[in-house]
C-alpha cells in the first residue's frame, strides 16, 4: 500500500486539525467529518510538494473543507440556529464599557512584561484555547479564519456574507475579549509566571 | 502641550478600534496620522497595540 507511509505521517496532525475545525464549526460531529475529509483528500491527492510543511499543506485543505461545510450549513433552513445569529455579535457597546464617558480606558491594559516567553509554555496555549472557546461562535470563527488560516479579509467577507465594516467590528471584539481574557487568566491572574 | 493636545484629538476608545483595524486594512492617511499622534502620547494604547500584535504571534504558534 503506497500511502501507508503518508498515512503514518498525517496521523500526528489529526489533533491539531480537529482543534482548528472545532473552534470554527462548534460542532463536534461536523468537525470530525471535515477532518476526515481533509485527511482522505490528503491521502488521495498528489498535492504535497514538500515545499511547505505538511501542516501548512493540511491547513490549506482543511480551510476549503471548512468553507464548504459552512456553505452547506448556510443553505440549510436551520442554519441561523446552528451557527448563531451573526448580527448579535456585531454590537460593540459592551466593549465601550471598558472606556469612561470621555473615551479613556477605565482599566488600562496591564504591563505584560515579556509576553513572548509565554509562547513556549503548553499551559499558556491551553489558556489561549479556553479564551477562544469563550468567544461568541461567529467571533471565534472569524478570528481563527483570519489569524490561523490566514484568509484575507475580503475572502472572509465573501464566505460569511458580511461587509468589511462588520468584519472589523467582529475582529475588534475578538481582540478586546482575548486580550482581557489572557490578562485576567495569565498575565495578571493566578497563572502568572514568576 | 501641543503634542498632548494633538494626541487627544481621538479618544483611547477610537484609537483602540483603529489599532485593530490596522491589522486588517490600510487606514487612510488622516486616520494614520491621528492614530500615530495618539500613540505617541498614550502609553495605555501603545500597550494595547503591542498586545494585539502578540495575539497574532500566539495564533501563528498555534499553526505550528
Amino acid at each position: 500500500m503506497p500511502n501507508a507511509e503518508l498515512a503514518r505521517e498525517l496521523d500526528p496532525h489529526r489533533g491539531y486539525l480537529l482543534r482548528v475545525a472545532r473552534l470554527q464549526l462548534r460542532d463536534e460531529a461536523l468537525a470530525e467529518d471535515v477532518v476526515q475529509e481533509t485527511l482522505l483528500a490528503a491521502l488521495s491527492g498528489s498535492g504535497f510538494s514538500g515545499k511547505s510543511s505538511l501542516r501548512t499543506w493540511l491547513t490549506g485543505i482543511l480551510k476549503h473543507k471548512i468553507v464548504d461545510a459552512i456553505r452547506r450549513k448556510q443553505r440549510e433552513p436551520t442554519a441561523a440556529s446552528a451557527f448563531g445569529d451573526i448580527e448579535s455579535e456585531l454590537d460593540i457597546e459592551d466593549f465601550d464599557a471598558m472606556f469612561n464617558e470621555r473615551g479613556s480606558w477605565d482599566a488600562k491594559p496591564a504591563d505584560w512584561g515579556d509576553p513572548e516567553a509565554a509562547l513556549n509554555q503548553r499551559q499558556f496555549l491551553d489558556i489561549m484555547e479556553v479564551c477562544l472557546e469563550k468567544l461568541p461562535p461567529n467571533t471565534a470563527r472569524v478570528f481563527v479564519m483570519r489569524e490561523v488560516m490566514e484568509l484575507e479579509t475580503d475572502e472572509i467577507c465573501k464566505e460569511l456574507a458580511i461587509n468589511a465594516n462588520n468584519l472589523w467590528v467582529i475582529l475588534y471584539r475578538a481582540r478586546m475579549a482575548l486580550r482581557q481574557c489572557l490578562e485576567q487568566n495569565w498575565f495578571a491572574g493566578p497563572g502568572k509566571p514568576v | 502641550m501641543i503634542r498632548n493636545a494633538l494626541g487627544h484629538i481621538i479618544s483611547c476608545r477610537d484609537a483602540s478600534r483603529l489599532v485593530s483595524k490596522r491589522e486588517d486594512a490600510a487606514l487612510s492617511a488622516w486616520q494614520r496620522l491621528l492614530l500615530d499622534l495618539h500613540l505617541s502620547v498614550c502609553a495605555a494604547c501603545t500597550r494595547f497595540e503591542r498586545q494585539v500584535r502578540f495575539l497574532r504571534s500566539v495564533m501563528q504558534k498555534y499553526r505550528q
